[in-house]
């Protein structure tokens, strides 16, 4: 049993190598196990690790007794936090009250509630950064990371985040204010046998993505789905394209360039291959239509998030699973390509009554040993190390993380800041949202429909 | 009765009175005079500490936006389609039912199920099936060698689905009201019509209709008012596209307020949607003047 006592001071002290750490975890097989685990496994797992939390100077016990609320969006983060929160609770004694929602719920409920001062949630994922932190919805965490009591550098590592996970933690103001949860980004998944069958090779161009998608494209299988929907949050991957192209939406100064011409030939190619070689109905296609159709084998060419990987792989959802080629998105002439991404991040509620203890959650549920057991079970966490393990490349695809951490790599996430944490980026998304499906569906021309979005967009930001 | 029973039964029927009134007044007058007082400000869930009463700039600014006539173009074309389908089906129906058979319990339970679902619910059955690549529509078209829709692709498309959908879920209110209509309608005028010699589809339009007037009044008004505020269905199936052809009224006062924010802006769209309700349901009701029943006869 596990005797609360040992946590009652600051830790052990004793560092945990990296190894001891991947041996204990390629043991655990992933979370998906810890998930179905009963209580005494539980238990066991927690005597196994707690040593590599307990390794960190940190009071875990300072909020013992407290409960925080935890508000958190249908996500693969919340599916593999949510088993492992008993473990932190043992560690800590404090108690976790985890209150989900669909994204569509969350998006509208949440900003009511924050709007209005509420006290709860303490900790919760964070939509929209620009809008939050304007609203002073965000608690800054500098002050947490120089807390000796609750925070321990050495132990954390912060070199182990990715790079660009580090810079979405960090506002205008320098200040941050994010807990980054998730590292995700942009990238192509091709069903290989099809691409066999037609001896085509994996497309390095957009021209060859043109050219490959066009001669998948039959009756049965489309060549290429990607996100069309007229709303905001279907311009992720078209994001990516105008990157690549050398464009952005708002630059690095706060202009709005959307209808600039190197955005503009980024959107007719988008548009051109969701035309040309795109699935029926693409105009209703988010991000779940375009997994659900490659999955099934409707679509030959997928362009999206790397945490598709995941669903793709199992074969209890997929035909996909185990035929499917991923690579990084394809050059636009010599430019250096430019995926999108996007990490997840949590923050503290500025009204909480709770802050340190919300605090302690955070830095549990994002330290190494945490993200190692959430990796095990396909969590792509912005976590190098985590990556780096066994258990994360058997359940996410080795292929499939590689090309992901190289498209991370490759990413700007400056370019991506400047329009999606913008503190309109609501309203920037959504005329942009409705530019991309006019020129997907054909209803418009790129030039026209961009011409129109920028003018909403400057509208916007006016008024 | 003494006046102090009188005082007694007054206060215990003011008693009686009080949740009901506190409820009502604090779930419907309040939130309406806050939504009232916000329309009027400049309020931004981003901005709260630059709140300030900007009095009739909202309401000047929406009138000037092509977005909002867009969008009272489409709430109004959708409204009136939608309604008008659900009337001919629900008459129809409650209609060809109210000439009894044995099978008219079990068909009346089919035909009032779609109102016992859960909208939302309901609605995302319809976004799976109306998928054009996995969707069973396609596939049944597919099946009699019929090319496959893209159903919510064109704004015609999409708005006609939205029609078909909403039809699908309303249709059972027309039917229950018109059903109950004739149940209780006076048989005498339309036997007399009979022996008179007119046909069924005379007695049916010249005498049956007529009589149910008052009724159908009542289920118009309802249904144009839920009409005229859809949601679920079109944020579910379309989101307002393609491009902004679905985006109706109810549609642009959520993107306003809980995805942008602007609090005091879509407050305003709410109060003209709500003007423009209580304008409808007047004029109509006055106009066709259909609560005093015509004579059939």
């Amino acid at each position: 049993m596990i005797n609360r006592n040992r946590f009652s001071s600051k830790g052990t002290g004793m560092r945990v190598s990296r190894r001891r750490i991947l041996q204990t975890t390629s043991a655990l097989t992933g979370v998906g196990l810890l998930a179905s685990m009963p209580t005494r496994l539980l238990a066991d797992t927690f005597d196994e690790m707690s040593d590599q939390w307990t390794s960190a100077d940190i009071d875990w016990r300072a909020q013992e007794g407290s409960t925080i609320v935890l508000n958190a969006v249908q996500h693969p983060w919340t599916d593999a936090i949510t088993p492992l929160v008993p473990l932190f609770t043992e560690l800590t004694g404090i108690n976790v009250d985890i209150q989900t929602q669909s994204e569509t719920e969350y998006t509208a409920e949440l900003p009511v509630k924050l709007g209005a001062g509420n006290p709860t949630p303490d900790v919760y994922m964070v939509w929209a950064i620009g809008q939050a932190i304007t609203a002073g919805w965000l608690e800054p965490l500098d002050g947490f990371y120089g807390n000796s009591q609750l925070s321990d550098a050495a132990w954390w590592n912060d070199d182990d985040l990715f790079p660009s996970a580090r810079s979405f933690q960090t506002w205008s103001d320098g200040v941050r204010y994010l807990m980054p949860i998730t590292a995700e980004s942009q990238i192509l998944f091709i069903n290989q046998p099809l691409l066999e069958d037609k001896g085509l090779a994996v497309p390095t161009t957009m021209e060859g993505l043109m050219d490959t998608a066009m001669a998948l494209h039959s009756d049965d299988v489309a060549g290429i789905a990607m996100r069309a929907k007229s709303t905001g949050d279907s311009t992720w991957p078209a994001g990516g394209f105008i990157f690549t192209y050398g464009g952005a939406i708002i630059d690095l100064d706060g202009n709005v360039v959307i209808n600039s011409p190197e955005a503009v030939s980024a959107m007719a190619t988008y548009g051109g291959l969701l035309k040309n070689a795109g699935p029926v109905g693409i105009s209703s296609y988010q991000w779940v239509e375009c997994l659900n159709d490659f999955m099934a084998g409707a679509v030959a060419i997928g362009c999206d998030s790397s945490n598709f990987a995941t669903d793709i792989a199992n074969p209890d959802k997929s035909v996909a699973a185990g035929k499917t080629v991923y690579a990084t998105l394809p050059q636009a002439g010599d430019m250096p390509i430019k995926p999108n991404m996007w990490h997840w991040n949590a923050g503290i509620n500025s009204n909480s009554a709770n802050k340190d203890a919300a605090w302690l959650f955070l830095m549990w549920a994002e330290s190494l040993p945490t993200c190692l057991l959430s990796s095990a079970a396909g969590l792509a966490t912005p976590r190098a190390s985590a990556w780096a393990s066994q258990a994360f490349q058997d359940r996410f695809g080795a292929q499939a993380a590689d090309t992901a951490l190289a498209s991370l790599k490759a990413g700007d996430g400056d370019l991506f800041k400047a329009t999606w944490f913008h503190p309109k980026g609501p309203q920037i998304l959504d005329a942009f949202g409705i530019a991309l499906n006019q020129i997907a569906t054909g209803a418009s021309d790129a030039k026209a429909a961009m011409d129109a979005a920028a003018a909403k967009i400057e509208s916007d930001l006016a008024g | 009765m003494n006046s102090s029973a009188g005082r007694d039964r007054r206060r215990f029927v003011l008693l009686m009175l009080t949740p009901a009134t506190v409820l009502l007044l604090g779930l419907t007058l309040v939130p309406f005079l806050v939504s009232l007082a916000f329309s009027f400000s400049n309020l931004s869930l981003v901005t709260p500490d630059d709140f300030a009463y900007i009095w009739f700039e909202n309401f000047g600014r929406m009138f000037e936006s092509p977005e909002f006539w867009n969008a009272v173009r489409i709430t109004v074309v959708f409204t009136i389609a939608a309604v008008a389908v659900e009337l001919v089906l629900g008459v129809g129906i409650a209609a060809l039912l109210h000439n009894e058979t044995r099978a008219v319990p079990a068909l009346r339970l089919i035909y009032l199920l779609p109102l016992a679902i859960t909208p939302v619910a309901a609605v995302f059955t319809f976004r799976i099936m109306l998928n054009p690549s996995l969707g069973v529509f396609n596939y049944l078209l597919k099946q009699i060698g019929l090319p496959p829709q893209d159903w919510l692709g064109t704004p015609g498309m999409a708005l006609t689905t939205l029609v078909a959908v909403d039809a699908w879920q309303w249709t059972p209110f027309i039917l229950l009201i018109a059903a109950g209509g004739l149940a209780a309608m006076d048989e005498e005028p339309l036997e007399a019509a009979q022996m008179d010699g007119a046909g069924p589809f005379e007695i049916f339009f010249h005498h049956t209709l007529p009589m149910l007037y008052p009724y159908l009044a009542v289920a118009v008004v309802f249904r144009s008012i839920d009409a005229f505020k859809t949601f679920d269905i079109i944020f579910v199936l379309t989101g307002g596209g393609p491009g902004i052809a679905t985006r109706t009224l109810n549609l642009l006062a959520y993107k306003q307020g809980l995805e942008f924010l602007e609090m005091g802006y879509a407050a305003a769209i709410a109060i003209v949607m709500l003007i423009m309700t209580i304008i409808f349901s007047q004029v109509f009701l006055r106009r066709i003047n259909m609560f005093r029943p015509k004579a059939a006869l």
